[in-house]
């Protein structure tokens, strides 16, 4: 399928609220204008975007105009099926729509695994980590299979939800952010975490790696719109997907915001 | 489940009791403490208590207070007499204070009646011990994402805990009310396609997107907010309720509502969430055999208490204090776009920080961004004042929103905000605050009336 075509599928759609498909005005900016033109895929927005997690993409979107942003509703073939990406995203949904993601995605599954050995971006937050993992367990034992990407299983107790603040050091950065599940995750990281915890949990409260992060794929815990929380990790993103100096949107304010809960999570 | 007294319930209830006691001489409240002792002690003590014949309950997201305070009044008007937890919580331990305080030494209820308003989330722990004789259901939307997590896990508590014996009174407009507990009688309040509706979502959440049935793709009859409105699925048969007690005419001008069998009711607020949750009454009372005149004698002159809502002309100006609960998105977002609607240039004060997280922890912001800040991007609102421990985050929200910064004022001292009040050209100034910012809302609405006074002494 065609990027006009495509576009114009979704349009169909009536499905504008969520999959705002608005070919955004490509305006220029000569300060961080890429080489090639920058595809970022928003797998199933209508679906998966739960607790804020749906504003990363559109954040990005204030950063890099220029950019190309798709956001792919759940009976779409997803456009990285047949194209190139230069980042894929996927955010928190509910418990029911991850066996459908995971239905949906199977379908896919080697698809994906070339893309992660290619080093494409992905950016998954949330409980959407577990749709790429080896299963899902429910309260009784059954599993429902994932995509046997990563490492790392989860376990879900859905009378029990787990909140906590995050604070953690991805490479030289400190991420904040927040957790609020009813899993936890268990598995080998060591050589494949997304943060080394400060404050906060890992995989699960004994953990204290977080995440997972093969070549350019990264899998956080983390929910809600951590690229508005985490300006340094997304001007990161945004360098090595070829922008050679970012500028972000509200940049002044969302370092001010950064530094006053990244000193408040500190002094909790 | 009914379980039998036996010694250690009378041990428990006459402890309860004396707990009650010595708490009213202190000048407490107990409306939860007693109850929570009970049910430390006796955690099946619901079960084993007696209960009124006959119950109302009243649960879902938004509007349960407002619902149970009209159902109440209305009744007592009509001479009808009740216990209720109005004045306590709304879980298991303020149920039991209430049946508590109910009861004499044997346990026995004195009264027929109940009016209880009940936490969604608290199904596991009261519907196995209480069973509503009626239970109306607001509306289940996004609340506390900690909490609550999301609607499919509310929703799924309450089909697996509604007994089977009560009968419920749903919004029939809202898709995930609609298919509660199928195997239960039930009747449906809705409000027909209004001039106002649209044929898509204009929010950010919309929670309601494929069939529970055959998880084919809704289509949308049409649009209020959110996820309500009227659907239909595009794979199979199903589709919206057929509404039993339906609005099909507002007339805000004269402030009336007529039902689709021809009765007319006296509107007592023009935001549709109200006219709901009048409609929520409405249809519960006609259940239990209340006529229209009835309801609508009392309804009439009721109003919105103060703490949610309040208006007060001074001098040219009209103040507005509006509950607009923090960390519920859709609660928030029906506020926003009730100011946005009102008429005349508007000033907008924005208190919704969790108090106690401010104290105690750092808020999870989250919700924010579930929350249609982006209503509040509109021409008639001329000033944006934001105050709060996350005012930062606030500064950062309303410019994705769209927002131009020189409508914003931020600030961390909630009380510093009025004296950046611009008044010039402004109609309405409204102060949106948090269910526990009450007092902060009052000292702010005093600041604004004397700034208001004094600009007009000029």
């Amino acid at each position: 399928m065609s990027l006009e075509t495509k576009m114009k599928s979704t349009l169909d759609l009536n499905l504008e609220d969520f999959c705002e498909w608005k070919n955004q005005e490509k305006q220029e900016n000569t300060f961080h204008k890429p080489e090639k033109e920058i595809i970022i895929e928003s797998l199933f927005p209508e679906y998966c975007g739960y607790f804020g997690d749906g504003q990363n993409m559109k954040y990005l979107q204030k950063c890099i105009p220029e950019a190309t942003f798709i956001n792919t509703p759940l009976e779409d073939i997803p456009y990285f099926a047949e194209h190139d990406v230069d980042l894929l995203y996927m955010g928190t949904m509910t418990e029911h729509t991850q066996e459908r993601v995971i239905q949906k995605l199977l379908a896919y599954q080697e698809r994906i695994k070339q893309m992660i050995e290619k080093g494409v971006h992905f950016l998954l937050t949330g409980n959407s980590i577990e749709i790429f993992s080896q299963y899902i367990e429910k309260e009784k034992g059954e599993k429902i299979p994932g995509l046997g990407i990563f490492p790392i299983y989860a376990k879900r107790d859905m009378m029990h939800r787990h909140n906590s603040l995050f604070v953690g050091k991805y490479e030289d950065i400190q991420i904040v952010g927040f957790r609020s599940q009813f899993t936890f995750a268990y598995g080998e990281n060591a050589h494949c975490y997304f943060a080394k915890v400060e404050k906060g949990i890992g995989l699960n409260p004994q953990s204290t790696l977080e995440g997972i992060k093969m070549n350019n794929c990264i899998a956080t815990y983390l929910l809600g719109p951590i690229c508005i929380l985490n300006p340094d990790f997304t001007r990161k993103l945004l360098q090595e997907l070829g922008i050679e100096k970012p500028t972000l949107a509200f940049e002044e304010d969302v370092e001010k915001a950064y530094k006053q809960r990244l000193k408040e999570f500190e002094n909790l | 489940m009914r379980n039998k007294k036996g010694i250690k319930f009378y041990l428990v209830l006459y402890l309860a009791k004396m707990s009650r006691i010595a708490l009213k001489i202190v000048g407490r409240d107990a409306t939860y403490f007693p109850g929570k002792l009970a049910v430390t002690l006796c955690p099946d003590f619901l079960g084993r208590i007696e209960k009124p014949k006959t119950i109302i309950g009243v649960t879902g997201t938004n509007g349960k207070t407002t619902v149970c305070n009209m159902i109440e009044d209305t009744l007592r008007e009509n001479g009808y007499d009740f216990i209720d937890n109005h004045l306590g919580s709304n879980i298991n331990s303020g149920l039991a204070s209430t049946l508590i305080e109910g009861a004499n030494l044997k346990g026995k209820q004195k009264k027929e009646l109940a009016v209880f308003e009940i936490d969604e989330r608290s199904a596991v722990k009261v519907y196995p011990y209480i069973t509503p004789t009626y239970l109306v259901c607001t509306n289940l939307f996004r609340d506390s994402l900690r909490r609550n997590a999301h609607t499919e896990f509310i929703s799924q508590m309450l089909n697996d805990y509604i007994p089977k014996q009560t009968k419920l009174i749903l919004n029939g407009d809202d898709l995930i009310v609609s298919n509660l507990a199928k195997e239960n009688a039930r009747v449906y309040f809705g409000i027909d396609k209004l001039p106002t509706d649209t044929d898509k979502c204009e929010n950010i959440v919309c929670d309601m997107v494929s069939c529970p049935v055959c998880g084919g793709k809704l289509a949308y009859d049409f649009v209020r907010y959110n996820h309500i409105g009227r659907a239909h699925c595009t794979k199979c048969d199903f589709c919206s309720p057929k509404i039993d007690y339906e609005v099909n005419h507002i007339d805000l001008e004269n402030m009336k509502m007529q039902l689709r069998n021809g009765e007319s009711y006296d509107l007592i607020n023009n935001n549709i969430i109200n006219i709901y949750n009048m409609l929520a009454t409405i249809a519960v009372l006609k259940e239990m055999g209340l006529s229209q005149e009835k309801i609508n004698q009392s309804l009439r002159k009721q109003k919105i208490v103060d703490t949610r809502f309040s208006k007060e002309k001074v001098g040219n100006i009209e103040v507005i204090t509006h509950l607009s609960k923090g960390m519920n998105p859709i609660a928030c977002s029906r506020v926003f776009d009730y100011v946005r609607k009102e008429k005349g240039n508007k000033a907008v004060f924005i208190l919704l920080d969790d108090l106690h997280d401010a104290a105690h922890s750092s808020e999870n912001i989250a919700w924010q961004y579930d929350t249609d800040y982006e209503f509040l991007n509109d021409e008639s609102i001329k000033q944006i004042l934001i105050a709060g421990a996350r005012y930062l985050d606030g500064i950062v929200r309303l410019q994705m929103a769209g927002i131009p910064k020189e409508k914003i004022v931020a600030k961390r001292e909630e009380l510093s905000l009025v004296e950046s009040l611009q008044l010039e050209g402004i109609e309405k100034v409204f102060i949106l605050h948090d269910l526990y910012a009450i007092s902060l809302k009052n000292k702010i609405k005093q600041q604004v009336v004397e700034k208001i006074k004094g600009e007009e002494a000029k």
